[in-house]
């Protein structure tokens, strides 16, 4: 918007649209500078607004519900094991 | 990074087995998880697990103490995968990078599935809904939403893992991600959320 210069700016001046900045911010790869200009993006884009709260979503609901528990113990102290008698 | 390097340090016993449960082992739950999500199979998992834990340590002079274990580890885990496991299963999937490209220049797809699925369906998804998303989804497309979403890999470390340009991290992803919220929207049919 306005004033603030664009940190998604690339060295070659190549503007990225929307999807593109939604994108390094979902892939975790987007720097402090560019997470605010996009906050500040979000406020007059809705399609921005609502991609972002839905991949956010997905995006918890998969750390919560795929990160599936522990290695079996059995597993571990087999490999433990296994390594403890080769050195 | 390269486990086929010749090995270029040297440790002694004591710092070996220091850097096997220091740094190795730490990882072996999202090692395990990362098993189970490629090969959908808990007896699979653990073998390729072992096999990994195994080969680290015969290649641990490969390694450089303090540097990346994880990524090392996970890149070890997906060669495994590729070369002992697929092979002996036949997985016909070779993605079309094509489409990729022409997908990934298409903005008018995303905002149709974006408005095909909504947020409060998604609460609504407490059972195994996106845990079976994400197994449905092609074991390349599975993979970057895995090493991303649920490990917090950055870009750099993934080409690494995977042997792939970092442009093709990103299209991978991103067709991932819509794949994704395909069969997502699937579900939420199926549970009769409507499209408007
Ligand atoms: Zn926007």
């Amino acid at each position: 918007m306005s004033n603030l210069p664009n940190p998604f700016i690339s060295p070659s001046g190549k503007k990225p649209n929307c999807m593109e900045m939604l994108q390094l911010i979902l892939d975790g790869q987007a720097t402090a500078d560019q997470s605010e200009y996009f906050k500040t993006h979000m406020d007059h884009c809705m399609p921005c607004f609502k991609s972002y709260q839905l991949d956010m979503s997905i995006k918890e609901l998969l750390r919560t519900k795929c990160c599936g528990g522990d290695a079996p113990s059995e597993l571990v102290n087999k490999i433990k094991s296994q390594i403890a008698q080769n050195i | 990074m390269e486990i086929e390097d010749a090995p270029n340090q040297h440790y002694s016993d004591l710092e070996k087995g220091e850097i096997f449960n220091n740094e190795f082992l730490p990882h072996i739950h999202s090692m395990y998880n990362f098993g189970y999500r490629l090969t959908l199979d808990r007896d699979d998992a653990k073998d390729l697990v072992q096999d990994t834990y195994f080969k680290a340590f015969r290649f641990i002079e490969s390694f450089q103490r303090g540097t990346n274990a994880k990524a090392w580890l996970f890149r070890i885990l997906k060669n495994s995968f590729i070369n002992d496991y697929r092979k002996k299963v036949k997985e016909p999937n070779k993605v079309d990078y094509q489409e990729v490209e022409t997908y990934y220049n298409s903005e008018d797809v995303d905002r149709q599935i974006t408005q095909d699925l909504r947020v409060d369906a998604l609460k609504d998804m407490i059972g195994d809904e996106i845990s079976n998303a994400l197994n449905a989804l092609d074991v390349d497309f599975r993979t970057v939403i895995i090493l991303c979403d649920l490990e917090g890999f950055k870009y750099e470390e993934m080409a690494k893992i995977l042997d792939i340009p970092i442009g093709t991290v990103r299209s991978r992803l991103h067709r991932a991600r819509q794949l994704l919220k395909e069969k997502l929207s699937e579900y939420a049919k199926s549970m009769g959320y409507k499209n408007t």
